[in-house]
């Protein structure tokens, strides 16, 4: 029996880049194939294809042996497959229940224009209630949905759907454990129920705890296809490196160390309160909470970003005054946010020119850019590093690895004593993670202080020195390294959400 | 194999109530109370310092004139639920009345309610394409367009007004039923139109996807191009019915006609609870909107304030009303951290 999905040879080219080069892969219903390798490795083309995004070069796709091929997201989602993308798609301002139908709303009388809003209720009402989800007021606006419930409307989209085949594009990677955990389960239900999924994640226990087959990309080409029984941790990696790689992260190093930035008591409405912590040199000190618990926001107040109520911060035993950027940046303090995209970069400006994007002033004259100053200084940030490529292409071009990396060099550009990594590691493939972690330690090395926010504890125990643990925008934990222990530090992370029920999660 | 039974979804009460305080359901009420509180309020205040104000013949009036305005308010919804902007709109209702005007003093009245209605509605075809087929910025193809149908109008019509209109049209501007003028009853019909495809029909919904976020139509099979050309095309028509509106009113073809009405229409949508984001807002605040700068410009008419000065007022509260707007959305934007 031919697979419900098939894909074969397909290539694609972009601008300057070969994202596919003769892939092959095909989906079985009732089963779970999971699509791993590195960032810039096709993945997300390959998806695109498959939904009716984009269109191959050459290569076919086959649904039930039968050739077919889509223009557009609307066929591919009438012959039966629908995606999900890592950014949600939720229409913000409309109901939880016209979202589910959203592209598909079921109409009445002749003309076909009219929605007909009973069976669109019924229908959100069903696929939610399919999902465990039936909480969920179908009439509340959707914004109001938090992340994990936002994942869940989108489930229940495809559900209405009735899509035979599923694809879906890191649906966890911005999902707190527990929600991913609950996602993870409703993808096996699917699966159990006669769909055909394809699962892309980096997070590679959930590949398998969950998928039936794997296959590898690199560089745009299938390198590996095997059922999941064949496979360990070890021959994965390896495949989407194409190299050894023994370790997730660099051995650790202990370093003398030196007080260097000291908060006390930073206080924001709404937003954090009681905020004290001390920083030194040649210190990796790890920031960990749940999505919510205000680390963003302590640090982008610390970084100058966003005003605060209350509270002081010192560099070097020197009072600072809260409020501006640029008087961080000049006093030594960076941010390096946490979405790239939006927040990080330039999108099309090329990496040298997002390099000295904070430093403009300091290679002027008079007002003008002096280039010779410029190439000197990039050339040796880049270096420093370790930017593959061109330096006059647009960093909308870059892998998202490549892309952190110009953020690093950024901040480095203006001499930072303080380094803050929001998140560094989110979205980027194994490899380029554990450049990284490097980077991170070697900055430690050289005295500066780096605070590292991260949602992924295992990120905090493997590379931080010390550890303080938020939440709801309150501190309630700090370890040492000595005292780093999971569990203590998840239900320190559940502390500020209690109702007053005992509500802490056991995971 | 782990645990397969799907959990039961954990209410994160806190998460819940803490946007519930500060959810959008708090902004809507303010808004959708606000504007008619100010309105009254207003009225209140005109019809103490005038005492013609709070007359049948100086309601009627305000009513003509928010007719009009109405008509291209409504049209201007469409669009800016789109998160687009149709600046045009002043010298389509100039276009509309010349043309009207040639085909009801050369052809007789079937000629001119065709050749008005297809003045808009060429105008909205080339709004709809030069934005989604060409890519050319709402703002920008709408402003080239004011010039072209200006420049259209004031060639077809030589520069002059033209005169000579049927008294049976003319007639319509001032004709009431029950007591209520004609062009109010217009207004009111075009706006349960509105209301009804806006919040009822599948082209209505789309435009709020759209607006909202245009990813997540675009990825849900909504044809984000077609959505975007109706919406300018449906802004056209509803355009041009206030033109014979106000082309009845001055009962000649009017190459200036409209001037103002670009930037009240959009005062009007604003003021009215639409974001110029996009994807929110309802139709029925514009028509709140309409009456608030129309009871606005008549009271401060009958106050003796230039209307010169009325333009200054309404400006400064187009900005108080989107900066309201922006404060509000700020701090519910923020609260989304990590």
């Amino acid at each position: 029996m031919p697979s419900i999905l098939e894909a074969s040879e397909i290539t694609k080219s972009f601008p300057g880049v070969k994202a596919l080069n003769g892939v092959s892969l095909a989906l079985e219903s009732g089963q779970v194939h999971a699509l791993v390798g590195e960032n810039g490795a096709g993945k997300s083309t390959l998806i695109a294809i498959l939904a009716g995004v984009n269109q191959p070069d050459s290569g076919s796709l086959k649904l039930r042996g039968e050739q077919v091929s889509f223009a557009s997201p609307v066929s591919a989602r009438r012959s039966g497959i629908a995606a999900i993308y890592q950014e949600l798609t939720i229409v913000p301002w409309i109901s939880v229940g016209e979202n589910i139908v959203l592209g598909n709303e079921p109409v009445k009388w002749k003309c076909g224009q009219i929605v007909s809003r009973d069976v669109a209720d019924e229908t959100a009402r069903n696929a939610l209630a399919r999902l465990d989800a039936g909480d969920i007021d179908i009439h509340m606006q959707a914004s109001r949905l938090s992340p994990g419930q936002k994942q869940l409307v989108e489930i229940a989209r495809i559900l209405a759907l009735d899509a035979r085949v599923i694809v879906m594009d890191e649906p966890t990677s911005s999902l707190p454990r527990r929600e991913a955990e609950r996602l993870l389960n409703i993808i096996v239900q699917l699966k159990e129920s006669g769909k055909a999924i394809l699962f892309v994640s980096h997070r590679l226990d959930e590949v398998a705890e969950i998928a039936d087959t794997v296959t590898v990309l690199r560089g745009g080409r299938r390198v590996l296809t095997a059922p999941i029984g064949q496979l360990d941790r070890h021959k994965l990696i390896g495949a989407m490196i194409g190299h050894e790689i023994s370790e997730l992260y660099p051995p650790h190093v202990e370093l003398q160390k030196t007080p260097l930035l000291r908060v006390d008591g930073l206080t924001r409405r709404d937003r954090f309160a009681n905020i004290s912590f001390e920083l030194r040199r040649g210190e990796i000190l790890g920031f960990y909470g749940l999505i919510g618990a205000g680390r963003t926001e302590v640090m982008r107040a610390v970084a100058g970003a966003d005003p605060i109520d209350t509270g002081a911060i010192s560099l070097d035993g020197r009072r600072l005054a809260p409020g501006s950027v640029a008087a961080m940046i000049a006093s030594g303090i960076v941010y390096l946010p946490e979405d790239r995209k939006d927040q990080g970069l330039a999108l099309h400006m090329s990496v040298q020119e997002n390099i000295i994007l904070s430093i403009l002033g300091r290679l002027s004259s008079y007002g003008v850019i002096r280039s010779r100053r410029v190439s000197a200084l990039t050339a040796e940030l880049v270096k420093k590093v370790r930017v593959t490529g061109a330096l006059d292409r647009a960093v909308v071009n870059l892998s998202g690895g490549n892309q952190q990396k110009v953020i690093v060099a950024r901040g480095l550009a203006s001499g930072a004593d303080v380094l803050i990594f929001d998140e560094p590691t989110r979205g980027i493939d194994v490899g380029a993670k554990y450049e990284i972690y490097c980077l991170i330690q070697e900055l430690a090395r050289e005295g500066a202080g780096v605070i590292l926010v991260s949602s992924e504890l295992p990120e905090i125990i493997n590379v931080a020195d010390r550890a303080i643990v938020m939440s709801n925008g309150y501190i309630y934990g700090e370890f040492d390294r000595a005292e780093f222990d999971e569990r203590a530090m998840l239900t320190a992370a559940f502390e500020g959400l209690r109702t007053g029920k005992d509500e802490v999660a056991v995971l | 194999m782990n645990n397969v039974r799907p959990t039961k979804a954990p209410v994160n009460e806190h998460n819940q109530q803490e946007r519930a305080v500060a959810g959008p359901l708090g902004r809507l009420d303010l808004r959708q109370i606000g504007l008619p509180i100010v309105v009254i309020i207003m009225g209140l205040i005109f019809s103490f310092s005038s005492s013609n104000f709070m007359t049948a013949s100086n309601l009627r009036n305000v009513g003509l004139q928010a007719a009009a305005l109405a008509c291209v308010s409504f049209g201007q919804t469409f669009v800016i639920l789109t998160a687009g902007l149709d600046l045009s709109v002043g010298s389509t209702v100039a276009l509309v009345s010349v043309a009207s005007a040639l085909g009801f003093t050369q052809y007789g009245w079937m000629a001119g309610v065709i050749f008005g209605f297809l003045a808009g509605f060429l105008v909205g075809l080339i709004n709809g394409l030069v934005v989604t087929r060409m890519r050319v910025a709402p703002f920008i193809a709408t402003l080239a367009m004011l010039s072209i149908a200006s420049g259209a109008a004031l060639n077809l019509s030589g520069g002059t007004p033209i005169s000579g209109l049927p008294d049976s049209f003319t007639a319509l501007a001032y004709a009431t039923v029950l007591g209520v003028p004609a062009p109010v009853i217009v207004a009111v019909a075009l706006l349960a139109v509105g209301y009804f495809v806006l919040q009822k029909s599948k082209f209505g919904r789309h435009i709020y996807a759209v607006g909202g976020n245009r990813e997540a139509a675009h990825l849900c099979g909504i044809s984000v191009a077609r959505t975007e050309f109706m919406a300018y095309v449906v802004c056209a028509l509803f355009t041009a019915l206030g033109g014979f509106i106000l082309t009845a009113r001055v009962a000649t073809g009017q190459p200036s006609l409209g001037e103002s009405l670009a930037l009240m229409s959009v005062a009007a949508v604003v003021l009215g609870g639409i974001s110029l984001f996009g994807g929110r807002g309802n139709i029925l605040g514009v028509a709140v909107g309409v009456v608030f700068v129309s009871v606005l410009a008549n009271g401060l008419n009958l106050l003796g304030v230039s209307s010169y000065t009325q333009l200054m007022v309404i400006g400064v509260a187009m900005i108080l009303a989107i900066a309201g707007d922006q404060y509000m959305s700020r701090d519910l934007r923020a609260r989304g951290g990590a």
